[in-house]
């Protein structure tokens, strides 16, 4: 194929948690700038190892067209005199232009789109902000440049602005790049495009593997590229190698009639810390399966990115992970993985043994060394907070039966924390706690709330198990925030030390996913009581805080279920009581307003609702004396209104936010007919006072549900 | 398989191969090699320098009274310096561990990112974390930064642990198992029981009120040689209170809060010692650099000029 380019940059391994990103940033540049100039390709592809940044594109042209481009100078006034000649500027701008006077012409931009022929030329943007009215332009003709040029043009600054995580330099002072530089391909139809990255310049050379084919060779073309390197084992395309150990790794379970423990995480990382995708299967001392199996895929994930084997639901001893090679041609790789696999094993058994010694129990006296929060005190005194605030969650949801679990629960939520597994483990945290609790005779309810108390933790996790998790998981959230809230450590920007953006979604998430009938208020206002003397601020300072806080959480989990903004806010809005507002009851009203939104009658009562609100606007509370109301319209709307009351509170009450509002877009009618015949402000005192009242009446009706006044209604949805 | 000492030998005729300064351990706790003047000093500034040693390097927490089979209170690095890092420095690093007698076509070896930071050096690089059929064997980083100040030139530094890659070589199942001397003694006989006695003198004995006096004396002693510009012996004193902020650590008498305090005196001390390092080699006019670069001597310094 003509109009090809192939672009390798070589270089000491990069980090794999970079490289996606890094080959995306640089392929879609690479496509967006050589578009801007005309040479765009048909086709893309794309490849990365950690030793190489791999870009082909296909159906480049040969060269640019050439180009008209347009100029953009001084406005008409400045440009020529009251005697119609041209001014200096003008004849200075043509001099830039390199065209003569006479050929300047005029016209008035602010009319046209901005030129593409100065778009290309980068002025664009400017151009389009500044450039209105009456203004001279030349147009220049530009010759095209052919394809090779502007790749050699296009390409360094690219590769150089790669946005990468972490650079270094290295040499003398050489980068910043994310790693040293060692070797450039970039070929166009089998041409040098001769491009320099760090005095390393672009040659039709490259190498094979560091130490199984590391002799140079030259490449003609992608296909003789990729060829040449599949003779030595190299995959080039992120995809394919995953798809390859994915294979080859579940093919290895089978043949041990065990199936693969899924982890997409860990098959993406294994797939970019290689080149050739070879797995490595290695077995573990099957005695050690008595360790839990958490504890198993825990060590071998985090230490050795193995991943585990399971037969009807138990582990095999059994790993697999990746090595750099095809083959293991005298078992010295197998031999070494297993080593450290056994050597960390024993570690985690250690840890194990000498854990289970000490009751967790026992472990709640040691939490006193280990500090929450320097002001807000110890491990222990958390514990001692939560074992008050997790029964009267469930107090307060009515789940009597679990109260005393959880309180026993939360007096050992934090026990792990002193174990030599969590230590070496953080990631097992609960989850260890759990593990020892079961282990040590605790209930059912009390190790699975110890167990689960981080969930959710990501998007995809499950709500911790039963009363007793929930409780712990709530109470365990709201004392963090509340306590460091009180503190006045309001996380803003992207800072936030303590987590608590992720701690304040666990508690809407488990609030929301569990339809729980909880008011936060009151709790806020407990958690922050039972802090005693430790806190800076009172609670109602701290709710002041924690409400915009958590309302943009929860705007953030709503949005993610395809409720808009303006239906999160206008049901945040909504006129109850604050300190009995549930999450759940604000979420409930949203997807009520999603649903009726695009119903004509909501559209107009909507609008109802904020020409109310600007009307009504600064006025005190008028009273309404119903038998003074005079004109029919002003009657019909009155009495439309007290027949709907009964209906809107029923539903209201019955928690049908969508039959509620369907009842207040019932009063559309009457209100545009209100509208089109009663003049609101009229010069008598009395009748104006009463209409005000009869609107004041009814917009207190209309938010019953929402704050109709957040709608956002677009005119043209208005017919 | 190689003993330790011949693992050793290897890489000090290997590294001594590429012009490095075999230059020996420094002779006080240090918790590891990079904190050899060697390095921590030698890497600032912009004079080349080439150096390999061996470091006996003391992390009192980690000892476990030598009955752990894979961990140790005091162990031993082989560490390099490469001043500026040469284009094929990840080159001569292969060829150092084909040095060793590793056939490498028959291994699987990988770069893994691993960044390395000392903030009580006030030091971080960039680097990996080399892996030899799934074992760390070595420490390969890019220094960026040391003392607070920004490397120019960079330097590679590359640390192998080596009685990992001992043990590694030979599959054993404990590090008291290795042979010191081919045919023994043992690394078990060597050192069994200066990591039994220190673990116990460590955790058990140490005196925490004589170590925190020592360790506001030491800082003195330091702060006061930088004020008279003596920046090896300030150095030697920022050494001093860094074990003894880790014995103390190890005993378990730094609190949390506290913990942060004594960091920032020792980090204070060893970023007063580099800043203080760069100038005291520019009084002398850079003597490591090419003739041709180097800069006259300030003799008003009482320094020995050039003989430094």
């Amino acid at each position: 194929m003509t109009g090809e380019l192939l672009l390798e940059v070589r270089c000491e391994e990069i980090p794999a948690r970079m490289l996606e990103a890094a080959i995306k940033e640089l392929t879609q540049r690479t496509f967006e700038d050589l578009m801007g100039r005309g040479v765009g390709p048909r086709e893309v592809e794309t490849g990365f190892t950690p030793r190489r940044l791999v870009l082909v594109l296909k159906g480049l042209p040969a060269r640019q067209d050439d180009q008209v481009v347009t100029e953009i100078g001084p406005p008409k006034s400045a440009a020529y005199g009251p005697d119609g000649q041209p001014t200096p500027a003008a004849v200075g701008f043509a001099r830039k232009c390199g065209v003569e006077v006479s050929e300047l012409r005029v016209k008035d931009f602010s009319l046209a789109e901005t030129p593409l022929g100065s778009a290309a030329t980068g002025q664009g943007k400017q151009a389009k902000a500044k450039m209105t009215g009456e203004r001279v332009y030349a147009e220049r003709h530009v010759p095209g440049k052919p394809t090779a040029e502007i790749l050699a043009e296009v390409l360094p600054p690219i590769l150089l602005a790669i946005g990468w995580a972490k650079t270094m330099k290295w040499g003398s002072g050489v980068g910043p790049w994310v790693r040293p530089v060692h070797g450039i391909v970039a070929l166009f139809d089998g041409e040098v495009v001769p491009i320099e990255l760090f005095g390393v310049t672009a040659r039709r050379t490259t190498v094979g593997h560091p130490t199984l084919s590391p002799q140079p060779f030259d490449v003609a073309d992608s296909a003789d590229y990729r060829q040449k390197l599949a003779a030595r084992g190299i995959e080039v395309r992120f995809d394919a190698r995953c798809r390859t150990l994915a294979d080859e790794m579940a093919a290895r379970a089978a043949a041990h009639d065990g199936t693969l423990v899924d982890d997409p995480g860990l098959l993406a990382k294994l797939g970019a810390i290689c080149e050739i995708p070879g797995v490595m299967e290695g077995a573990f001392d099957g005695r050690l399966l008595e360790l839990p199996r958490e504890v198993l895929g825990t060590s071998l994930r985090d230490h050795q990115s193995a991943f585990t084997v399971e037969k009807d639901g138990a582990m095999l001893p059994l790993f697999l992970t990746v090595m750099d090679r095809p083959d293991d041609p005298i078992g010295r790789v197998r031999a070494g993985n297993e080593w450290v696999v056994a050597a960390r094993l024993a570690d985690a058994r250690f840890f194990w043994d000498e854990d289970r010694k000490v009751a967790l129990a026992a472990r709640f006296e040691d939490l006193t060394h280990l500090t929450f929060q320097e002001k807000l005190g110890s491990y222990q005194d958390k514990a001692i907070r939560l074992a008050t605030l997790a029964p009267a969650i469930c107090a307060a949801l009515g789940w009597h039966q679990e109260e005393s679990a959880a309180a026993e629960a939360a007096r050992l939520l934090k026990a792990d924390l002193t174990t030599n597994m969590v230590k070496e483990f953080t990631s097992l945290q609960g989850v260890m706690g759990g593990i020892y609790a079961r282990e040590q005779g605790h209930a059912e309810p009390v190790w699975q709330a110890i167990y689960d108390q981080y969930l959710p933790a990501s998007v995809d996790d499950r709500l911790p198990r039963g009363h007793v998790g929930i409780a712990c998981g709530l109470a365990d959230r709201l004392d963090t925030l509340v306590g460091m809230f009180g503190l006045g450590l309001v996380p803003t920007g992207t800072k936030d030390p303590f987590g608590l953006r992720r701690a304040a979604q666990g508690v809407l998430r488990i609030l929301l996913e569990a339809q729980l009938p909880l008011p936060l208020e009151p709790l806020v206002r407990q958690a922050a009581s039972l802090y005693g003397e430790r806190l800076k601020r009172n609670a109602d300072q701290v709710l002041a805080d924690l409400r915009p806080f958590l309302a943009d959480r929860l705007r953030y989990l709503l949005g993610r279920q395809e409720l808009t903004y303006d239906e999160i806010d206008a049901a945040v809005g909504n006129t109850g009581d604050e300190a009995e507002r549930t999450v759940s009851d604000v979420a409930a009203r949203a997807r009520a307003l999603h649903e009726v939104r695009d119903e004509q009658a909501f559209l107009a009562v909507v609008l109802a609702a904020k020409r109310i609100a600007n009307i009504t606007k600064g006025q005190p509370d008028h009273a309404l004396a119903a038998a003074a109301l005079a004109e029919p319209a002003e009657r019909a709307l009155h009495e439309a209104h007290a027949r709907l009351a009964a209906e809107i509170d029923a539903a209201v009450a019955r928690r049908d936010y969508a039959a509620a509002l369907r009842s207040i877009a019932s009063l559309a009618d009457p209100l545009e007919r209100f509208f089109t015949d009663v003049m609101v402000m009229v010069d008598d005192p009395a009748v104006r006072s009463n209409r005000l009242a009869l609107l004041q009446s009814i917009g207190r009706t209309l938010s019953r549900v929402a704050r109709l006044t957040e709608m956002v209604v677009e005119k043209a949805d208005y017919r | 398989m190689k003993s330790f000492q011949e693992l050793i030998l290897s890489l000090s005729q290997f590294w001594a191969g590429q012009g490095c300064v075999l230059q020996q351990p420094y002779d006080l706790e240090v918790g590891a090699g990079t904190m050899h003047p060697d390095t921590f000093l030698r890497v600032l500034g912009p004079e080349p320098w080439r150096v390999a040693y061996v470091q006996p390097s003391r992390r009192p927490a980690d000892g476990r009274y030598g009955d752990n089979p894979f961990r140790l209170g005091k162990h031993y690095q082989f560490q390099v310096i490469l001043k500026p890092s040469p284009a094929d420095v990840q080159a001569l690093y292969v060829k150092s561990l084909e040095a060793m007698g590793l056939d490498l076509r028959v291994h699987d070896l990988r770069f893994e990112e691993d960044n390395w930071e000392a903030p009580t050096l006030g030091a971080w690089g960039v680097g990996w974390q080399v892996m030899l059929d799934g074992m760390e064997i070595t420490q390969f980083t890019y220094f960026q930064q040391a003392g607070g100040l920004d490397l120019q030139p960079i330097s590679a530094e590359i640390t192998y642990g080596l009685e990992r890659i001992t043990m590694f070589l030979g599959l054993s199942r404990s590090i008291y198992d290795i042979e010191w001397v081919p045919g023994g003694p043992t690394y078990g006989q060597v050192r069994h029981q200066e990591e039994y006695e220190q673990s116990k003198y460590y955790f058990e004995l140490a005196d925490v009120s004589f170590l925190q006096a020592q360790l506001d004396g030491w800082e003195r002693e330091a702060k006061k040689c930088l004020e008279q510009k003596l920046v090896l012996p300030a150095y030697e004193g920022a050494l001093k209170c860094s074990h003894l902020f880790n014995v103390l650590d190890a005993r378990g008498a730094v609190s949390v809060t506290e913990r942060v305090a004594l960091m920032k005196r020792v980090r204070d001390l060893a970023v007063g010692c580099a800043q203080e390092y760069v100038a005291s080699r520019e009084r002398l006019g850079f003597p490591l650099l090419p003739a041709s670069e180097r800069r006259e001597p300030d003799r008003a310094e009482g320094h020995g000029g050039a003989a430094a």
